[in-house]
């Protein structure tokens, strides 16, 4: 599910690379990774068994800058290809926004390529989501593979609905980056779509970025259809020479394959290798001061996470810190050394010994005490009863913590509401009540005392008798 | 072709507002817990927002794993017939964190270290996650009730995608 967060000015989508075992997903996501700019993605998290399989998935946020006022994040995610981790397959599914189907030419992977794209299928039914519905864009990977599926093969078995298709070898790079913005156009298309259909906008900007190139990239499609993906030769040079033409030349055509999402195939062999580099070196300086401004905008919002994930060093002291976080944090720093721990010391000390020395005198006293009080001081008897419970979460390992918590809670919970509630109530205590509790206390003190002597008289009578 | 109905529910509309009355739960929640950072995070791995102290790395992979571990336990839980398990604890030598689901959407994580305790998170973080219930369950139901709160995309949403799309890749 898309996710428009209009207190951070944010909006985040996960696409999800889909597809066979072994097809090139992970390898996906590493060239993404490691040709995006710096400041525009985040850290490559990977769950995967020895053998480099993705066991659960992979995982790498990637920051589009501020689109429309509102900074655009898109969460990647891959899956375990292996028939064996469907039920993992199925979770990452969850809540997705657009996939990116990696087919594997090799021909005998023609099999397992259809057999996934109908688990795609069924996985996708079980969230109630419909194939048809949700943006999806097929790369034909490992192009460069001998005897690789002729493309329209691939395209009658597997792309039956018209999706945009693109050619791929994901090890040199080569349509990494077109697929993935495919479906990133998509996904934002058809949110933009969805917004303005729900919001009662209008829907008029959903249009243009199809129509405008629709016509151009048709001709685009043919000059580069005849040059086959062998087309590793012109990128070598390619990037070098001019990297910002190159994106141009390159939009458009992929414009053309997301406006005309019904298209099917195209290819995009010769675009691929110029981006990357042309990003790491143009790029960040057109993008950044883009994603810089957010920046301050979103401190101004609140809470900042996207901050952190572009630049992991800076960022993190100066957003959290600046803001909210900083002040919890403090609060929270100062509050708990002196409201936690130092009370606990005090506080225990007077309780143990009531309970551990009933014998000797003074014991007895506080006894009686807490009965009077827990009467008018009703503020603190509130918060004493909540200790009690707590205990219960200490059953796995919890012996010290469950001993632990009532003692820190209820300095915990008088120190809290001490400034604000525990103070008047402290306040009439004194003249009223320890008067009572003074002269009980005595009294009590008293009894105990005389029916210890007593017991002690009887005692020492009947072994007398004895 | 979709009923606006299924595209409400389709996304997830956080207002500022909302976002504000989530925070203030959240900060509440710290000061009375000691823990270091508490984060709300919807089931689809997405960082909604998060109070207390900074977390080293990225955050949005910590909320990404996050999700993806509760839906593997949640999964667990269904093939052992539990239904769900409403919350997951891992515990560190220094650092733990703590998961509880909160309605169907989203995820309370609060990470926490020896100057707090798992009794302490667990007491306040069942009274805090009440009130958060309360709190999504009225987003819910503004969400489907259509009644919104002023906020919405630019019209030029799409068209500046597109630009920053061309820029990026």
């Amino acid at each position: 599910m898309v996710q428009i967060n209009f207190a951070q000015k944010q909006v985040n989508a996960k696409i999800v690379y889909y597809g066979p075992g072994m097809s090139g997903k992970t390898t996906n996501l590493e060239v993404i990774h490691q040709r995006a700019p710096e400041g525009n993605r985040g850290d490559l998290t990977s769950i995967s068994t020895d053998g480099d399989r993705t066991l659960f998935f992979d995982f790498m946020p990637l920051d589009l800058g501020t689109v429309a006022g509102m900074r655009t994040c898109f969460q990647i995610y891959t899956v375990p290809g292996q028939v064996y981790y469907n039920s993992t397959r199925k979770l990452v599914l969850q809540g997705v926004d657009g996939v990116i189907f990696v087919a594997d030419s090799s021909p005998d992977m023609m099999e397992e390529n259809i057999e996934s794209m109908k688990n795609l299928e069924a996985n996708l039914i079980e969230y109630g989501r419909s194939i048809e519905e949700l943006p999806l864009v097929i790369q034909y990977n490992k192009r460069d593979i001998e005897g690789a599926l002729p493309i329209e093969e691939l395209e009658e078995q597997l792309n039956t609905r018209g999706a945009p298709a693109f050619e791929g070898i994901a090890n040199t790079g080569q349509g990494v980056f077109p697929t993935l913005k495919a479906v990133a156009a998509c996904v934002l298309d058809s949110l933009h779509k969805q917004q303005s259909s729900a919001g009662g906008q209008p829907a008029a900007a959903a249009p243009p970025p199809a129509a405008p190139v629709s016509a151009p990239p048709a001709a685009e499609e043919v000059a580069a259809a005849p040059q086959p993906i062998e087309a590793a030769a012109p990128e070598p040079p390619a990037p070098a020479p001019a990297p910002a033409p190159e994106p141009e030349t390159a939009s458009p055509a992929e414009r053309a394959t997301i406006s005309m999402s019904q298209t099917g195939f195209h290819r995009a062999p010769s675009v691929p290798l110029p981006k990357p580099e042309p990003q790491a070196a143009a790029p960040p300086e057109e993008v950044q001061p883009e994603a810089s401004p957010p920046q301050p905008a979103q401190p101004a919002a609140s809470a900042s996470p996207a901050g952190e994930l572009r630049m992991a060093p800076p960022p993190k002291p100066a957003a959290p810190v600046g803001e909210a976080p900083a002040g919890g944090s403090g609060l929270q720093m100062a509050a708990k050394p002196q409201s936690f721990r130092p009370p606990e010391a005090p506080a225990m000390q007077p309780v143990q010994p009531q309970a551990a020395a009933p014998p000797p005198q003074p014991a007895q006293p506080p006894q009686t005490a807490p009965q009077p009080v827990a009467d008018p001081g009703a503020m603190a008897t509130q918060e004493a009863p909540p200790p009690p419970p707590p205990p219960t979460p200490g059953s796995m390992m919890r012996s010290e913590s469950s001993s632990s918590v009532p003692q820190r809670r209820t300095p915990s919970s008088n120190t809290f509401r001490g400034p604000a509630s525990a103070t008047p109530a402290s306040a009439p205590r004194p003249t009223p009540q320890i008067e009572k509790s003074k002269k009980s206390a005595v009294l009590t003190a008293v009894i105990i005392v005389v029916s210890v002597a007593v017991g002690a008289a009887l005692g020492s009578f009947v072994l007398s008798i004895l | 072709m979709v009923s606006d109905h299924k595209l409400r529910e389709a996304q997830l509309v956080y207002y500022a507002e909302d976002v504000g009355e989530i925070e203030q739960e959240l900060d509440g929640f710290l000061e009375l817990s000691g823990a270091r950072c508490a984060m709300l995070i919807d089931r689809s791995g997405h960082l909604v927002t998060r109070r207390g102290e900074s977390l080293g790395g990225s955050l949005d992979s910590v909320a990404a794993l996050a999700a993806g571990s509760f839906a593997a336990t949640r999964e667990m839980a269904r093939l052992l017939g539990e239904g769900e398990f409403n919350s997951l604890f891992h515990q560190g030598a220094r650092e733990s964190i703590q998961i509880s689901q909160i309605s169907d959407r989203a995820l309370f994580a609060i990470v926490f270290d020896d100057r707090s305790n798992l009794g302490l998170v667990r007491f306040y973080a069942e009274e805090s996650l009440g009130r958060l219930q309360e709190l999504f369950t009225e987003i819910q139901v503004r969400a489907e009730s259509g009644t919104e709160r002023g906020e919405g995309l630019a019209d030029d949403f799409s068209s500046s995608a597109s630009e920053a799309l061309d820029k990026l890749f």
